[in-house]
């Protein structure tokens, strides 16, 4: 029972489980209320973000097309497309023209093309005139602003454009231009804290491992609105077509979950903090209440183990009122009672045993003296009738007599070696040496003629321990404990004879085949002077117990009727 | 008809009198120069520009539009046949500007300095109106250098910068910001037409009798009744590249198509350039003439990898930048990655080489020179043509350097100016303001 719970230990865990189980319910609730609340602010702040990028997307839109108007409508365009319908156009000397227009009207491209495609001048790529902008036909005067991905030498660049068809006389102008979607754009949209915007281009697309990397990529498969939400953020994704409905670009609004994060984090430590102080106060609550109520029980427990150990004089000091105190106050009653009724046990063993032992004694002596007595009247009687043959009856009785007294003698040596079992003298003794010796010292008894025949079983330990023992003594026992079994074998059998060493301790164990005891006999068969053979003195086994007990060992017998006893001696090794 | 007859006489005289004395030449007037250059020294080593040296200091002789000597201050000269021997005789009646006469003696003294340069040890020994230069070694090139305004005929004093022999002298010279020329009386070619010249350094006003107008795409606004001259051309603008792969070097030539930078960017003032010399120089350029071929850049490309390309140009030259862009926008073509960069650490470089001489032997020689392989020139001999030819193909091919324009000098020209066409010497590098004369 080592793994048993303390009534302390009991006491800290219901309060400390009661502790944390509150704080996690608590911070649970706490932590997904805000949650909630973070998430549906995100949403409200993402739905803004995004209605005031489309307000400053069309706003830009409006501002390209009433540039590009004015470009349109300036002298200047109109002067090139009158050149270009002059016999022999020449648009050479126009080729800086886009770039003064472009910076008059803020306008980040702008190209001035001749009716087959032909760049006459570019603001954003000087180099590319001559180049053919094929495109442009398909596109011209729609007046739509839409999404378009330029080429520039430095790279391709995301812009809102427009293209307008200026005519004048034969000439005809393509004058397409418009303005660039960049950083400056994104940073004029009123991003939150904890807000970012970015803007990836089809052409430009983010690090493949980059954390918007995987929402880029879905949106491209499957170009629609999309939220996702990870532990760090949540990314709304818009995908921006150009005028074929081409996918150009992606923009991607990133809530950061930060302040989320650290306040869930906070929380947590609260609860961690709270949890920890409650389960300290837990541990101070349960040594608090354990001294409380565990102490007298301790005190008790105490008390009841002393009185098990054999201190009957205990008592238990809880003076309390409770039931603590009324249990103690039990407690000292029933000892009491014990003691009372102990102390009448060992009188009434005390009378039985001097009962029993008078019995023996008078049943042994009763043996010797009827015989003396038949003797000593047969003598009085052959004096009286028969003066010739009394010296013949003298000489029988007196022989008689002295084999009687002799049993009488005997018998009172019996009682006397009973009495005076010395203490024993220790030394390292091998069981299995006695064991044998004991066994060969028994041979001729057990192979006499007309004997029922024994037979023997010695199962001797490879591996014995000594013992600390005295050998006379336990050669004593053990031969009190075989003649013992040879007398419950009287019509023969098996006696066995195992030694075997366990932990710690040597084991010897001595067996007969015999009828066996039952359990009241058992119980008994200690207790001097009770046999439960006609002619014992039942000191045999009182004297193997006294020997055993002696040698701070146990004994202990098994037996079942019909199968025989067995006596089993356990020494410390 | 008798009515009739007389009318038209009288309207004939009427109007042929002012149109006959539009056309007769005056003296006197100043003529305001405005030059986008600027220096602070009249030493044509130094920065004074060429274009303007021969007006105060003159040479021996000069080179003509062919690449031929002319007399100028040496009337006439010979020569051993090693051409080691050079004996000149000094044209008569000569002064400089303080109003010493040109002798023997102060040319040598003017010109010994710069030959010893140029030719090491030399001797020049001054006669009564000869001058006989002689060295241990063949100077066959000796008439094209003392043409070289370095070789101008010159005296210092403290009070002139310069004294020259030339048609003007110098009046005023302020370093930097002002030089005033007046005529000077005893030219021996006769006094100039122009009373006054006076040259702005660094000024770009459109109201100047005479300005400069910077070859390129930028527009400039000037007024009305101003006519455009161009020079002869004055520069070769081409992409040197030293150390990249031939065939890398050859897609790049193919891709390039100078026809659109003639016209769009330098506005038709400049010549498609794929030889060294100018067509008028050496009269073969056409066989070099190869039209662009972005297919077959391409397909020599092919699966070729390399890594991207730089190509410099001055950073302070907004043309050569346009050039650049327009040269990276058809390697592009091509998949070639060039990228143009402001400086003159490029693997490819953009450069302005100035054509010094009109001839074109010497010429070939320094451009031979500046291409770093002066060795190539060995071999030339002005009195085998075909040696010039064949020593030019020889450096184009070796891929160093891709032509790409001429350049002239471009001036704009008041209403003022006058016999403007005329005074200018066909073929020459050099302004000629002496037969020049203006309106009042």
């Amino acid at each position: 029972m080592g793994g048993a719970v303390s009534f302390r230990t009991k006491v800290f865990l219901s309060i400390t489980a009661t502790v944390v189980f509150a704080v996690w319910i608590v911070a649970w609730a706490v932590s997904t209320l805000v949650t909630k609340s973070f998430e549906r602010r995100d949403a409200q702040r993402t739905t803004m973000l995004v209605a005031q990028f489309q307000r400053e997307f069309d706003r830009r839109k409006a501002d390209v097309a009433r540039r590009m108007e004015a470009v349109a409508s300036s002298d200047a365009v109109l002067r090139i497309a009158v050149n270009l319908g002059s016999p022999q156009p020449d648009t050479a000397q126009f080729y800086a023209e886009a770039q003064t227009l472009a910076r008059e009207q803020s306008l980040d491209f702008l190209e001035l093309v001749a009716p087959d495609g032909a760049i006459i001048s570019s603001a954003e790529w000087p180099a590319r005139f001559g180049y053919k902008e094929n495109w442009l036909s398909q596109a011209a005067d729609s007046k739509e602003v839409f999404l378009r991905r330029e080429d520039l030498a430095d790279g391709p660049a995301l812009g809102l454009v427009s293209v307008r068809t200026l005519k004048a006389g034969n000439g005809l102008l393509y004058v397409a231009g418009g303005q660039r979607l960049d950083k400056e754009f994104l940073d004029s949209l009123p991003a939150s804290e904890g807000m970012r915007v970015q803007l990836y281009r089809t052409f430009d697309p983010p690090d493949p491992n980059a954390k918007t990397a995987a929402i880029y990529q879905e949106v491209q498969k499957q170009p629609k609105e999309l939220t996702r939400t990870t532990n760090e953020a949540t990314v709304t994704a818009i995908p921006l077509p150009g005028r074929d409905n081409q996918l150009l670009a992606i923009l991607l609004v990133e809530n950061s979950r930060a302040e989320l994060a650290n306040l869930k984090a906070s929380i947590r430590g609260t609860a961690l903090l709270v949890g920890g102080i409650g389960v300290l106060l837990g541990l101070a609550l349960s040594f608090w209440t354990a001294s409380r109520v565990t102490r007298p029980l301790r005190q008790l427990a105490s008390s009841v183990r002393q009185v098990a150990g054999g201190d009957w004089d205990t008592r238990s000091t809880v003076e309390s009122r409770d039931e603590v105190g009324q249990l103690a106050g039990d407690f000292n009653r029933m000892t009491e009672q014990l003691v009372e009724q102990r102390d009448r046990m060992i009188q009434a063993e005390r009378v039985a045993a001097w009962r029993e032992l008078a019995r023996r004694l008078a049943h042994e002596l009763k043996n010797p003296l009827f015989p003396l007595q038949i003797t000593i009247e047969n003598l009085q009687r052959a004096r009286q009738t028969s003066p010739q043959q009394f010296d013949e009856v003298f000489r029988e009785s007196t022989s008689t007599l002295l084999a009687e007294l002799e049993n009488l003698k005997l018998i009172v040596g019996r009682f006397s070696d009973f009495a005076k079992m010395p203490a024993p003298q220790l030394e390292p003794v091998d069981l299995n040496r006695i064991a044998r010796e004991v066994i060969a010292l028994f041979d001729a008894q057990i192979h006499a003629p007309g004997r029922p025949p024994v037979e023997t079983s010695l199962r001797l330990d490879e591996n014995p321990a000594t013992v600390s023992a005295d050998p006379e003594q336990i050669r004593r026992a053990l031969r009190n404990l075989v003649l013992n079994a040879l007398d419950a074998m009287p019509k023969g059998g098996t006696l066995a004879i195992r030694t075997e060493r366990t932990d710690g301790k040597m084991a010897l164990e001595v067996s007969d085949s015999g009828e066996g005891l039952t359990p009241e006999e058992c119980e008994r068969l200690f207790t001097p002077y009770y046999t439960t053979k006609q002619h014992g003195t039942g000191l045999g086994l009182a004297i193997v117990q006294s020997v055993v007990s002696d040698h701070k060992g146990t004994i202990s017998v098994h037996s079942e009727p019909g199968k025989g006893t067995t006596f089993r001696i356990e020494l410390k090794v | 008809m008798r009515l009739h007859g007389w009318a038209w006489l009288a309207l004939s005289s009427l109007l042929a009198f002012p149109l006959a004395g539009a056309t007769r030449p005056r003296y006197g007037g100043a003529l305001t120069v405005d030059l986008s250059a600027t220096w602070s020294t009249l030493d044509p080593a130094d920065g004074f520009p060429e274009s303007l040296s021969p007006l105060i200091a003159e040479t021996l002789v000069r080179l003509n539009a062919k690449g031929e000597a002319e007399p100028l201050l040496a009337t006439n000269w010979q020569r051993d046949a090693d051409r080691k021997r050079w004996r000149f005789v000094l044209r008569p009646r000569v002064f400089f500007h303080d109003g010493e006469p040109l002798t023997a003696a102060s040319a040598a003294l003017s010109l010994a300095p710069a030959l010893k340069k140029r030719y090491g040890d030399i001797g020049i020994t001054a006669g009564s109106s000869t001058l006989l230069i002689q060295s241990d070694r063949p100077m066959p090139d000796l008439l094209t250098e003392l043409a070289n305004p370095r070789m101008a005929i010159h005296r210092k004093s403290d009070k002139i910068a310069l004294i020259g022999t030339g048609p003007f002298r110098i009046s005023a010279w302020e370093p930097g910001r002002r030089l005033t020329l007046a005529a000077f009386e005893d030219y021996w070619g006769g006094r100039p037409f122009l009373d006054t010249v006076n040259i702005n350094p660094g000024a770009a006003r459109a109201s100047a009798d005479v300005f400069d107008l910077p070859v390129g795409p930028g527009r400039r606004i000037v007024p009305d009744r101003t006519r455009i001259w161009s020079s002869a051309p004055r520069e070769l603008v081409a992409v040197l590249v030293p150390n990249v792969q031939p065939v890398v070097q050859q897609a790049l030539a193919l891709a390039i198509d100078r026809a659109p930078i003639v016209t769009v960017l330098t506005q038709r003032k400049g010549e498609a350039a794929y030889g060294l010399l100018p067509q008028w120089l050496s009269g073969y350029l056409f066989l070099f003439a190869t039209p662009p071929d972005v297919a077959r850049a391409k397909a020599m490309m092919g699966q070729l990898r390399i890594a991207p390309l730089t190509l410099s140009y001055p950073a302070n030259d907004a043309f050569l930048r346009s050039v650049a862009d327009r040269v990276a926008l058809n390697a592009r073509d091509a998949g070639i990655v060039v990228q143009p960069v402001a400086g003159a650490n490029g693997n490819l470089r953009l450069v302005r080489l100035p054509l010094e001489s009109t001839d074109a032997v010497a010429e070939l020689v320094r451009l031979a020179g500046v291409l770093g392989v002066p060795e190539r020139a060995s071999a030339l001999n002005a009195a085998k043509p075909e040696t010039l030819y064949e020593t030019e193909r020889l450096l184009l091919e070796e891929h160093r350097i891709i032509p790409l324009l001429y350049l002239p000098d471009v001036y704009g020209l008041g209403p003022r100016v006058r016999n403007w066409d005329a005074a200018q010497k066909n073929g020459s590098f050099r302004l000629h303001l002496e037969n020049v004369w203006v309106e009042p």
